[in-house]
């Protein structure tokens, strides 16, 4: 307990000492984790739905494997943006 | 905690100039990939022989040919679409080599983890798309049929028309430039991280049993990136195929 | 956590361009190389390749096509062989015919010619009769007339002249005959 409460006045001591933007860039650096982590929940989710309906379809029907495959893709494309743009902001959090 | 000095991001994607230093046409690494990219299909399609049956590297030209009709042009468009056929297989091998020199020893780099080369892919596309629209409903039904969906009542009809406006002509390029450049980049960063934690682990000698699961890691995120570099052309070409099937067929 | 802190603070100390915007140069060689691929793939690479495949995809239907015919002249050429084999069968029972019904008439001919014979011989020996019955009766006639000419004469107390009587006994005689 003791421990904790050194290193949050040592955190408060440093926090003390920086300029603005660098406590900007701190305050992003240890948020950028955060911001990838929830933007991947959903696509997660929902690219895992996506597949596991498109492998029934496919069994169901493996004729139309092809057309089934092409629009999976297409879905898989257009959920992964969620991601992906959670991932951009991890990268403008983390180094802009 | 491992002594892990990662590096910063401009030493992953920012490289110095070889020629024409400091100005609008500064020739780096990524100048280079893309040239490359340019050079390596074009000997591909030179080298092919004429041959009534293929072989060898006719072959290959050949069904990266046959792959875009059947897998792109026809699923996305239909045979009307058969005339964007240089377009999308030109977009699909300059995104397909621009990516695969993310895996390929002394490159290790894709190009399209830099922004410029996907935003320029993506305002094709975008041209192409709006042109195709234009030629074939005229401006107004191709606005018209972009902008209004079918069956919204009157009064919601400026707030659809601006969510519309947003979503076809600023989120879809935005969009496609944005998978693609993130997805690279992303593949760029997990590589890098695994390489340096082989690197790391390699110099602290109690921690080097766990080395083998790394550099194994390390193996197989560099062929899960080949399918990444090959999955992210296709939808990308898929992609503009399927904006530009959207605008000639009004829905 | 004040181990990261540091290290944080550490970081570049120029402010680092941010990774996501493009820089020119990039964009400048970007849309050079592509422009250039594209004019590349559409007016010098593409069309001996497309034209490479039509021309398979030509040769194909072609020889399908040649593929088809000659199966459809096959079909037709063992359609005639069919027609001959019919002709034949067809000629070979009409011979088998021709024959029998030949054969046929030579019986009824035959057996006409052995009909008639019968009929020409019966014809002869019925003639031989006759001629033997009339002879027979040509002998007994007149001893019949003298016999019923003398019975009658007898029975009448009278002579009868026998030429006289002979009419009356020849008519009896071929009426009753």
């Amino acid at each position: 307990m003791s421990a904790l409460a050194s290193t949050a006045s040592q955190v408060i001591e440093l926090a003390q000492e920086f300029t603005p933007a660098e406590a900007k860039a701190n305050a992003g650096a240890s948020s950028a984790g955060f911001a990838y982590g929830l933007a991947a929940i959903g696509p997660g989710i929902g690219i895992g739905y996506l597949v596991g309906q498109a492998v029934q379809a496919m069994a169901r029907q493996p004729e139309a494997a092809g057309q089934v495959q092409t629009t999976m893709f297409l879905g898989i494309a257009f959920t992964e943006a969620l991601a992906l743009i959670g991932f951009v902001v991890f990268i403008l959090l983390k180094f802009a | 905690m491992f002594a892990l000095e990662f590096p910063s991001i401009d030493n992953l994607v920012k490289w110095p100039e070889y020629l024409f230093e400091g100005t609008f046409a500064g020739f780096n690494k990524i100048s280079l990939i893309l040239v490359l990219a340019m050079l390596i299909p074009t000997v591909l399609f030179l080298l092919a022989k004429r041959d009534l049956v293929p072989r060898g590297i006719q072959n290959i030209v050949e069904s990266i040919v046959e792959f875009v009709e059947n897998q792109i042009i026809m699923a996305a468009i239909g045979p009307e679409g058969m005339k964007y056929l240089p377009l999308l297989l030109s977009i699909f091998l300059f995104v397909f080599f621009g990516n695969i020199f993310e895996v390929i020893p002394t490159f290790q780099m894709p190009a399209n983890a830099r922004m410029a080369n996907p935003l320029i892919l993506a305002v094709v596309v975008w041209v192409t798309f709006i042109g195709a629209g234009i030629k074939a409903q005229g401006f107004g039904g191709f606005m018209k049929s972009s902008l209004v969906p079918p069956g919204t009542p009157a009064a919601l009809l400026p707030l659809m028309m601006l969510i519309e406006f947003i979503s076809t002509f600023l989120l879809r390029p935005f969009g496609l430039a944005v998978r693609l450049f993130a997805n690279m980049l992303a593949g760029h960063i997990l590589l890098v991280t695994f390489g340096v934690l082989c690197i790391t682990l390699w110099t602290l000698s109690p921690l080097v049993v766990v080395l083998p699961f790394s550099f194994g890691m390390l193996v197989a995120l560099t062929g899960f990136e080949m399918m990444v570099a090959f999955l992210q052309a296709f939808i990308f070409a898929l992609l503009a195929a399927v904006y530009i099937n959207l605008s000639i067929h009004a829905h | 956590m004040s181990l990261l802190l540091i290290i944080a603070a550490e970081g570049p100390a120029k402010e680092a361009d941010n990774p996501i915007l493009p820089v020119v140069p990039e964009l400048f060689w970007s849309a050079l190389t592509f422009a250039a691929f594209f004019l590349l793939i559409k007016f010098v690479l593409l069309p001996p390749v497309k034209r490479t495949m039509d021309l398979r995809a030509e040769a194909i239907r072609s020889d399908l096509d040649a593929a088809e015919a000659a199966k459809a002249s096959a079909s037709s050429a063992a359609g005639d062989v069919d027609d001959q084999l019919a002709g034949a069968r067809a000629e070979a029972a009409a011979v088998i015919d021709a024959a029998r019904s030949e054969a046929e008439t030579e019986r009824q001919s035959i057996l006409a010619q052995a009909n008639a014979e019968v009929a020409k011989m019966k014809e002869l020996a019925e003639a031989d009769l006759a001629a033997a019955r009339s002879q027979a009766m040509d002998q007994v006639r007149p001893k019949v007339a003298e016999l019923a000419t003398s019975a009658a004469s007898k029975a009448m107390d009278r002579t009868i002249d026998v030429e006289a009587a002979r009419p009356i006994v020849d008519s009896y005689l071929s009426n009753s005959n």
